[in-house]
């Protein structure tokens, strides 16, 4: 063994490598303050091992990349912990770079000869700094698309050759496979190259001047090898053991595959630049414009910090008292803004409402890519693009929600508020519905309430503008027709039958009413009471009820009830009365959109606007229809929360 | 591995096994680690750098580890063209197969899925089938076992070839050279009509399965 071992070293002079590597004097004795380079070393190496595996199974295109994310964090083996490992040391590598510059500072080590090496480890910042960049991209998700979308554009803001540097940093004019492919190239080629050189460069002449001693004094002088490196070594295994701990626990988030049709308001940088985007958006710093704040402040800071050791050697301990201050200034600032970024957005409802949206888009689509038929050809992105429980909300906050509402909220989970008045503050006033609450359409909830709670199922028509007008004609002797929920005949019937309605005679009636209108709106999975049915449309079509009500049917004003919705209907037809024809169905619901003023619906008395389809495409109608009516595969992702009791009731 | 100084005395001296206190000699420091102290120092060093190397290897061996899974689909396919024993139906019939023995090539359309995606009803593969007058319909992996290139019909030695390393096969499919390490593939093959069983009917219904190349033996991938 030790023949051979010799035969190596003769060859290769391993031993005195080794033995100038380990057996560097350590002046003062080994101490805890020297780690921090180690430990980034470290991270790196970590990097390396779980970015090669990562690589292993991440394909760069606009229809992949999501996708094979999505596959190494739900599908293979410890995916999640890989990924995991990646993301958080990434930012544990960031961290320990900032801890570094500040000691290096504080303890003069940029002071001369070791300037040189000062400005090899601001190098290698640029360049960590250029990873975590061109790696939050990579999974193609909305975070990281809408984040990247911000710093390809500030790029553009550069001076002279903006435009073609974004270009080329997005491999053409817009984000696609190119963006993808040349991101990947640099985050996982260029810039690792490059950060091994200057790395080497950097432990090289490091060595060559030796560690800067702190403290020469503080106990005697040991050897790296052991003493130091015992001490890397804990601090290394510190580290790895929070990294690791963050992946288990709190495994690195995947959005909703990126989307550029997508707004994405929750859009913001990785934690450590979130100083920078506070920064930018101080009024005064907007009031100068892209360029000074994102460029010009940036590069002065960057160029005030390169330029520390000639500071230092001009104005001696007064130069290297000002670099301390403005490297404690900086970190105060660092500091400050980073909290009031995250303290706004904590307190900012509309930036809570769009973080809840991104967080049920991106659980929506992880939940359909892991569904048997897994994700298509044309990617996660047309799952969600196809899917009613993405799409519903969207359409219905976009065409309905300015006099419908959903539950209470728009359809998004915001609450719909009207501007504060000038001089006014506090929380923007809640703007009252003007019609129908549609969070429980066509429930057997929604057909009781209609049946037995008419006046009250409606009164937020009483909000329109429309209503007051109506009721000041009327007061004038006017004739108008309109919808009044307090004095229509089927608010008569249901008030002026309330004592029967609701007497325990009729109750078990009443359940098989509502049990047959909920079977005609043909609910997907819906459980039904067949009798209960059967027994509901004789009561619909014959009005056999108990008591003062026998006699009143459904079908003596509402004469199609029990029949399916026509496949074509004849425009003519209508008797005054809303059709009841499969009411809440897919098909009754789809054409009461398109035509709410037709006869078979509310004709005259109508104010709903009837949504075209150069309003509204077939295939955003079919989304929406099939959201409201619950036509599509259940989700597990938490819903919006209802928002009812924070509507005024009608005056 | 002992790395030995020779500024130092042998480290496993037993008298400094103290790690705080570790200078003999104040003036000129020469600092002197038991065994296990260096021991120590090279556990953890390895230890930092062994869990993510080891977690990073399962990883990466995900697809042994993983549980198997077919890259076809078990479940029945598009428009019911697959039963739930793997039977596949074909476009062609029994009548359009030609009478007289001349094999045609088909093509057999499955689900395929691949890694995150899944693709409906796209082309998994070819079959060469043939009827032998009013006997039974002959189906083969077009798939040469020997080192899966396709296999070709000759018609002017009205036989099977491969072109890549000259197998060759009769057209019952039994091998006609050393080449190939066994027949070709036949697959199982069943008449029905609606999708019943039914010895006269003219859908064809082919079990479609790949064969690991290379063995004399016939082993489903």
């Amino acid at each position: 063994m030790n023949a051979l071992l010799n035969w190596f070293d003769d060859r290769t002079g391993v031993r005195k490598l080794l033995h100038e590597a380990l057996y560097e004097s350590v002046p003062g004795g080994a101490r805890w303050r020297y780690v921090w380079g180690s430990t980034l070393v470290f991270t790196f190496v970590v990097q390396v091992i779980t970015g090669f595996m990562l690589w292993s199974a991440y394909s760069p295109s606009t229809r992949t990349a999501w996708e094979s994310v999505f596959y190494i964090q739900y599908e293979m083996t410890l995916g999640s912990v890989i990924r995991g490992l990646h993301h958080y040391s990434a930012q544990a590598m960031v961290v320990l770079m900032a801890i570094h510059l500040m000691q290096v500072v504080i303890d003069g080590a940029y002071k001369a000869p070791r300037e040189m090496n000062f400005w090899l480890g601001i190098v290698l910042m640029m360049i960590v700094l250029g990873l975590s960049l061109t790696g939050y991209l990579l999974p193609w998700d909305q975070k990281g698309y809408y984040a990247t979308q911000v710093t390809t554009n500030i790029m553009s803001a550069t001076p002279v050759v903006g435009a073609e540097v974004q270009t080329l940093a997005q491999g053409g004019r817009d984000y696609g496979h190119l963006t993808l492919t040349r991101f990947f190239a640099m985050h996982a080629g260029i810039l690792p190259a490059m950060l091994v050189g200057f790395l080497a460069l950097h432990i090289y002449v490091f060595r060559r001047h030796g560690l800067t001693v702190h403290d020469p004094k503080h106990a005697p002088d040991a050897q790296f090898w052991p003493d130091q490196v015992l001490k890397d070594a804990v601090a290394c295994l510190g580290v790895l053991s929070v990294v690791l701990m963050l992946a288990v626990l709190r495994p690195a988030e995947l959005s909703a595959p990126a989307d550029p049709a997508v707004k994405f308001d929750a859009a913001r940088p990785e934690w450590y630049f979130l100083f920078l985007f506070r920064f930018l958006r101080f009024h005064a710093v907007e009031a100068l414009g892209l360029t000074f704040g994102a460029i010009i402040v940036p590069g002065i800071i960057m160029g005030i910090i390169a330029v520390m050791p000639l500071t230092e050697r001009v104005l001696g301990r007064a130069g290297h008292f000002l670099n301390k201050a403005f490297m404690w200034s900086l970190a105060v600032g660092v500091v400050v803004l980073t909290v009031m970024a995250f303290y706004e957005d904590a307190n900012d409802p509309g930036h809570q409402a769009a973080l809840a949206e991104a967080h049920r888009d991106a659980g929506r689509a992880i939940e359909l890519a892991k569904s048997p038929d897994r994700i298509p050809v044309d990617g996660a992105v047309a799952l969600l693009r196809r899917d009613p429980f993405t799409q519903g909300p969207r359409l219905f906050a976009q065409h309905c929600a300015s006099c419908h509402r959903w539950n209470g909220h728009d359809g998004r989970g915001t609450l719909v508020t009207d501007a504060l008045k000038p001089g006014e503050s506090g929380a923007p006033p809640v703007t009252p519905p003007t019609a129908a609450d549609l969070g429980n359409f066509a429930s057997r909830d929604w057909m009781k309430a209609i049946l037995v709670d008419y006046s009250n199922h409606f009164r937020w028509l009483k909000n329109a503008s429309w209503y007051s007008a109506a009721k000041e004609q009327q007061s004038k002797g006017e004739s108008v027709e309109f919808l009044d929920p307090d004095a229509s005949e089927m608010a008569d019937w249901t008030s002026g039958n309330a004592e029967s309605l609701k007497s325990p005679e009729n109750a078990d009636n009443v359940t098989a009413l509502v049990e047959f209108l909920f079977a005609e709106a043909a609910r997907p999975g819906a459980e039904l009471d067949a009798a209960l049915v059967a027994k509901g449309k004789a009561l619909a079509t014959e009005g056999n009820w108990a008591g003062a009500l026998n006699g009143t049917s459904c079908s003596s004003c509402h004469d199609t009830i029990g029949q399916p919705f026509p496949a074509e209907v004849d425009e003519s037809s209508g008797n005054g009365y809303p059709t009841l024809a499969a009411y809440g169905s897919v098909a009754w619901l789809k054409d009461f959109i398109r035509h709410p003023d037709a006869l078979r619906h509310y004709g005259a008395k109508n104010r709903m606007p009837a949504y075209s389809a150069n309003q509204l495409t077939d295939t955003d109608l079919e989304l929406l229809v099939r959201w409201m009516t619950g036509d599509y595969p259940k989700s597990t992702v938490a819903d919006y929360p209802s928002m009812l009791e924070r509507i005024p009731e009608p005056k | 591995m002992t790395v030995t100084d020779s500024n130092q005395p042998a480290p496993d001296s037993p008298a400094d096994s103290s790690a705080a206190n570790c200078c003999h000699n104040p003036g000129s420091c020469t600092p002197r680690r038991s065994l296990l102290y260096q021991g120590l120092t090279a556990l953890i060093s390895t230890i930092i750098v062994a869990i993510p190397a080891s977690l990073g290897g399962l990883f990466f061996l995900d697809p042994i580890l993983r549980r198997q899974k077919s890259s076809n689909s078990s479940q029945p396919g598009a428009a019911a063209r697959k039963d739930e024993n793997g039977f596949i139906r074909l476009d062609v019939t029994r009548e359009a197969v030609p009478q007289d023995g001349t094999p045609v090539s088909v093509t057999v359309f499955d689900d395929i899925e691949d890694a995150w995606n899944r693709f409906p009803n796209v082309p998994v593969g070819s079959i060469w089938l043939r009827k032998v007058g009013d006997g039974p319909i002959l189906a083969f992996n077009s798939i040469c076992p020997h080192l899966g290139c396709s296999v070709n019909y000759r018609r002017a030695e009205n036989d099977f070839f491969c072109p890549c390393h000259t197998s060759a096969f009769a057209l019952d499919g039994k091998k006609s050279n050393e080449v190939p390490p066994r027949d070709m593939d036949a697959l199982e093959v069943a008449m029905r009509t609606g999708g019943k069983d039914d010895p006269a009917g003219s859908e064809i219904w082919v079990k479609f399965q790949n064969f690991r190349r290379a063995t004399s033996e016939r082993i489903p991938i």
